[in-house]
């Protein structure tokens, strides 16, 4: 096990080292620039502002000077938010987004597993029915639709949650944009328990299992359920990373101060560092939450660990 | 099978049936045996003749929407329509079973060990350690070299001979009364399927225990049952001692399958013979005898009458006109 995860853990930072050169030209290739405005400016302002942030310099000093920035933890200034640097705005919004991507995802296990694997136990009845149902809404309806409707109702109607905004310290603000966040992803996991958990209490090791004279309950959760959840780890591993860096919709809908709008916001204002911060960070967590996937698939199914 | 044997194990008129959207599946029809301790009694047929059907039915392991007819009672006591509780108390205790596949038969991520030793902690109130210790045991009486190690190893990491080894040492891991064993050795390697058999015989003995052994490999049955059954589509058409079945089958079928066997005595170039035709399928039933399409003398009588149970010669024959060496058998 402890070779398996030392494997693992040497490659990441190779493939972290690619995935940032790769975007820093991809990048580049994009016509127009971060100082492009309707309003053109005269060419010798453009010029001095290039030259200020060094993009006046050929792509590869920009590059190398871009990635010792980095291993010294600087992300560069922002283009766009003219007093930050990318660090810095990296470094307020993303404790939000990391709590309430966390608390999300933490959520759709909780309330995933056991619903999936409930419909697998009950199958085709009406509570199966039910759970699929909701499964389709949850992956059907989209979060633009859902945080709102949880805003209306919880925040006015009910009036037991605030409807939007932030204030730090105050847990009731995170409550919709985790529900809402979670809600796919329980949906998505209840799915694909349900129909892995199926597939693996046909199998011939749970009719062992049966023949051993087991209770059900030891039979589903010793013997049944940890290889059924190879599935759902494999989903949640990159699924965690897209939840945790930030959801653009969500931290809009509910006004919260995270990093979710980055990334978009960055790449349509050519906003090159801040971008590149971004996709240094999500590769980052890709990579992590990949990571533990892994280490996880190991510790479910021992076969994985020998290749 | 003379009254005063003690019967492990009766199955009577056990029927299994599935009704699908597409029909009624009768997957056995009307079975009757008995097994006495000590004895093993082999189970033959063709794929689908219901031969792992009603054992599986008899664990009471088949499909939720299998319906299940008749009575099986181990040692006397009723194990059709119990109480799921008590017998899941009697499965993997008294009553156990092995499959076919040792290759998916065991869980992928407990150590075997555990997985031996589980059987013991739910039914003998052991503790987890006192449990290992039997497993190890266990597995020396499986004959798995290297048992100690192999404990805490998975079962990915085992061969299938070694496998199946372990899946009998959790069969046998609270000295069950009866022992049924699906096709234990068509996954395996022929050196290993004749270690595996002997271990089965000799554990036999050893246990006083009644084996039910599922094969289509009359080979096998040769070398370890005291009685047979064969079974075509989902009804025995002859059962006896194993002797008088294979010396003198008195069903065309069961001569058939005789016959179809390959023959180390015979010359390299005879050609094998096969039973021409397919077994009927089990959703479109035949009028008559279930064989007579594929019987080489099936007067009109087998196309509508079908012909029931007998004994003939000391074994149960359901044929009307059984196979004879002594020409004043023929009754008509």
């Amino acid at each position: 096990m402890l070779r398996y995860a030392l494997q693992r853990i040497s490659g990441v930072i190779p493939t972290l080292f690619v995935i940032i050169t790769a975007s820093f030209f991809i990048i580049r290739l994009a016509p127009g620039g971060p100082f492009d405005e309707e309003q053109t400016l005269p060419p010798e302002i453009k010029a001095n502002l290039e030259a200020a942030y060094g993009l006046d310099q050929p792509l590869l000093v920009q590059y190398g000077r871009y990635m010792r920035g980095l291993l010294v933890g600087d992300f560069g200034p922002s283009f766009k938010f003219k007093d930050f640097s990318v660090t810095e705005l990296i470094a307020q919004g993303l404790p939000i987004s990391l709590t309430i991507g966390l608390a999300a995802v933490l959520l759709a296990m909780l309330v995933g597993i056991p619903l999936g694997a409930l419909a697998a136990l009950r199958r085709n009845t009406a509570s199966d029915y039910g759970i699929m149902g909701f499964a389709v809404l949850g992956i059907a309806l989209p979060g633009f639709v859902i945080g709102p409707l949880f805003a209306l109702i919880f925040g006015l109607y009910l009036g037991v949650l605030p409807v939007a905004g932030y204030e730090s310290g105050q847990p009731q603000y995170l409550v919709l944009p985790i529900v809402t966040l979670a809600l796919p992803v329980i949906a998505y996991i209840a799915r694909l328990t349900r129909g892995s958990l199926l597939e693996v209490l046909r199998s011939n090791f749970v009719r062992t299992a049966r023949a051993k004279g087991l209770s059900p309950m030891r039979v589903l959760f010793r013997h049944a359920l940890r290889p059924a959840l190879l599935p759902v780890v494999s989903y949640l591993g990159p699924a965690t990373a897209f939840v945790v860096t930030g959801s653009l919709v969500v931290e809009s809908v509910f006004g919260l101060p995270g990093t979710g709008r980055y990334l978009v916001q960055g790449a349509i204002n050519r906003d090159y560092t801040l971008v590149m911060g971004m996709i240094v960070v999500y590769g980052a967590i890709t990579l992590l939450c990949n990571l533990i996937a892994d280490l996880l698939y190991g510790w479910l199914d021992p076969r994985v660990r020998y290749e | 099978m003379t009254s005063a044997r003690s019967n492990v194990l009766e199955i009577e008129s056990l029927s299994v049936r599935y009704e699908t959207p597409d029909g009624a599946v009768q997957a056995v029809a009307d079975i009757s045996l008995e097994i006495a301790a000590g004895e093993c009694i082999g189970v033959v047929g063709e794929s689908g003749a219901g031969k792992s059907q009603a054992f599986l039915a008899v664990m009471g392991l088949l499909a939720p929407n299998a319906q299940v007819a008749g009575d099986a009672r181990l040692r006397g006591r009723e194990l059709l329509g119990a109480d799921p509780r008590a017998l899941r108390d009697l499965r993997g205790a008294e009553l156990a079973m092995i499959f076919q596949d040792p290759m998916t038969s065991l869980a992928p991520h407990i150590v075997v060990g555990d997985q031996i030793a589980e059987v013991l902690v739910v039914h003998k109130n052991m503790s987890w350690r006192e449990a290992r210790a039997q497993a190890l045991q266990l597995l020396e009486q499986a004959q798995v070299t290297d048992a100690a190690r192999r404990l805490t190893q998975y079962p990915h990491e085992l061969s299938g001979g070694m496998r199946q080894r372990v899946m009998i040492a959790i069969a046998l891991a609270c000295d069950p009364v009866m022992l049924i064993a699906d096709e234990p050795t068509t996954a395996l390697d022929v050196s290993v399927q004749a270690q595996i058999l002997s271990l089965l015989k000799r554990l036999m003995r050893e246990r006083g225990m009644a084996l039910a052994l599922i094969t289509h490999d009359l080979g096998v049955v040769a070398g370890l049952a005291d009685q047979v059954a064969v079974l075509y589509a989902g009804r025995i058409v002859e059962s006896g001692s194993v002797r008088k079945l294979l010396k003198n089958p008195s069903h065309p079928y069961t001569a058939a399958l005789l016959r179809s066997m390959p023959r180390i005595d015979a010359p390299v170039d005879e050609p094998l013979v096969a039973i021409g035709g397919q077994p009927p399928s089990p959703r479109q039933p035949i009028a008559g005898c279930p064989f007579h399409p594929r019987c080489a003398a099936a007067p009109s009588r087998c196309t509508t009458e079908r012909p029931e149970l007998r004994r003939i010669d000391g074994a149960q024959v359901a044929c009307h006109f059984p196979r004879s060496n002594s020409a004043s058998a023929i009754t008509l």
